[in-house]
């Protein structure tokens, strides 16, 4: 059975469409067929950070009008095999995209595919409700800061209410992925930590991911960071992915070490 | 060990307590919101006009509280109002 899980947040910048390329990629490294969703309308940035931008020819509102078919646009990754995504459109016009639309794609793609995963665009409107309509899980994303756990908490509460699986009195799975975390400023009392926001969201962390300099030196590559093997963010997100398959693996990169000469030198690339 | 450095630095209240606490008072605030009936802001207002034909209670004497209990729904009310000496 194809699962569709939308990766949200509420508020900008926190670090979706990293997850959802990384974590997407480690999927398809595990042997599942995998596809990724753009629904940020206007803006488009998975492809960027997914590394195929000039590949580009059609796009999700693409399909939904019928202007192009499913297999036409569909860009296939060069580095992974089974993995897919789906871009978003560049027009300005947000209401282009509807729900009848989504639903007929998201069904195609549910005989092809075992994950889809949505990227959701920011805020709590109608684009971020469309990203998680048809979601059966959701990955919500969380800066430790304060601005984004309440806006995170505000997702929550949407999809407990605003999906169908809610309208059917089903609920959506979620689980919580904290982002650019900084064991050092949460030492020194200047970052929550990330007991502090699961106690707060009061939903099971999946996931954490270091402030990493490897995420921007992979984003401005193109490549995912889950593919930097050496990175920590890497390595955390490939941790991700087998926790969300069910596997349970302790979480890394929670605590501060204070670095020694030794492991200044030799310790792992940040 | 958590938070020993702040320990010893003796500040004031480290800013991730004061941002969890925050984050508790708004968090509660909007789940109460999301989860409130839409004829409650006019219960509301109600009651505080009906409060004040019969008290000296400002608007910030009355305070109501909404609570989704596990089978009931409750409000709580809480008026207080000057002292009047006999
Ligand atoms: N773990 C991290 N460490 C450092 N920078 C990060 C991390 N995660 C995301 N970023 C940076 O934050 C910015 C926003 O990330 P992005 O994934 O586009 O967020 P969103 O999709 O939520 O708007 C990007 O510049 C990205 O490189
Ligand atoms: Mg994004």
């Amino acid at each position: 059975m194809a699962k569709v899980v939308v990766i949200t947040s509420g508020k900008g910048g926190v670090g979706k469409t990293t997850s959802c390329a990384s974590i997407g990629t480690a999927l398809a490294m595990q042997g599942h067929r995998t596809v990724l969703i753009d629904f940020d309308v206007g803006l488009r940035n998975l492809d960027l950070v997914m590394g195929c931008e000039r590949r580009v020819v059609y796009d999700l509102i693409n399909i939904t009008t019928g202007e192009a078919k499913l297999s036409q646009a569909l860009i296939r990754d060069k580095r992974v095999d089974n993995l897919y995504m789906l871009p978003a459109s560049q027009t300005r016009d947000k209401d282009a995209l509807t729900f009848e639309g989504i639903e007929l794609v998201i069904n195609e793609l549910k005989q092809e595919f075992d994950f889809i995963l949505c990227d959701s665009p920011a805020g709590i409107e109608r684009g971020a409700v469309m990203a998680m309509y048809f979601a059966d899980e959701a990955i919500v994303v969380t800066n430790p800061e304060v601005s984004s756990v309440r806006d995170s908490d505000r997702i929550i509460g949407l999809l407990d209410s605003k999906t169908r699986r809610a309208e059917q009195g089903e609920s959506v799975r979620t689980c919580l992925l904290v982002t650019r975390y900084d064991p050092e400023r949460v030492e020194h009392a200047d970052m929550m930590s990330v007991q502090d926001i699961e106690e707060i969201l009061a939903i099971p962390l999946s996931g954490v991911i270091p402030e990493s300099q490897a995420v921007l030196r992979a984003s401005n590559q193109g490549i995912p960071v889950v593919h930097d093997s050496e990175s920590d963010a890497g390595q955390a997100y490939m941790d991700m992915a087998a926790r969300f398959l069910g596997e349970d693996r302790p979480m890394r990169f929670i605590d501060f070490e204070r670095k020694g000469l030794f492991s200044r030198m030799f310790g792992g690339r940040r | 060990m958590k938070r020993l450095r702040s320990f010893f630095q003796k500040e004031a209240c480290p800013s991730a307590d004061v941002a969890c606490e925050r984050l508790k008072i708004m968090i509660n605030q909007d789940r109460m919101q999301r989860n409130q009936p839409e004829f409650l802001p006019r219960l509301q207002s109600e009651l505080i006009e009906v409060i004040r034909r019969y008290t000296q209670s400002d608007q910030g004497d009355i305070q109501i509280s909404y609570h989704n209990l596990p089978q009931r729904t409750q409000i709580e009310l809480n008026v207080s109002w000057p002292a009047t000496r006999s």
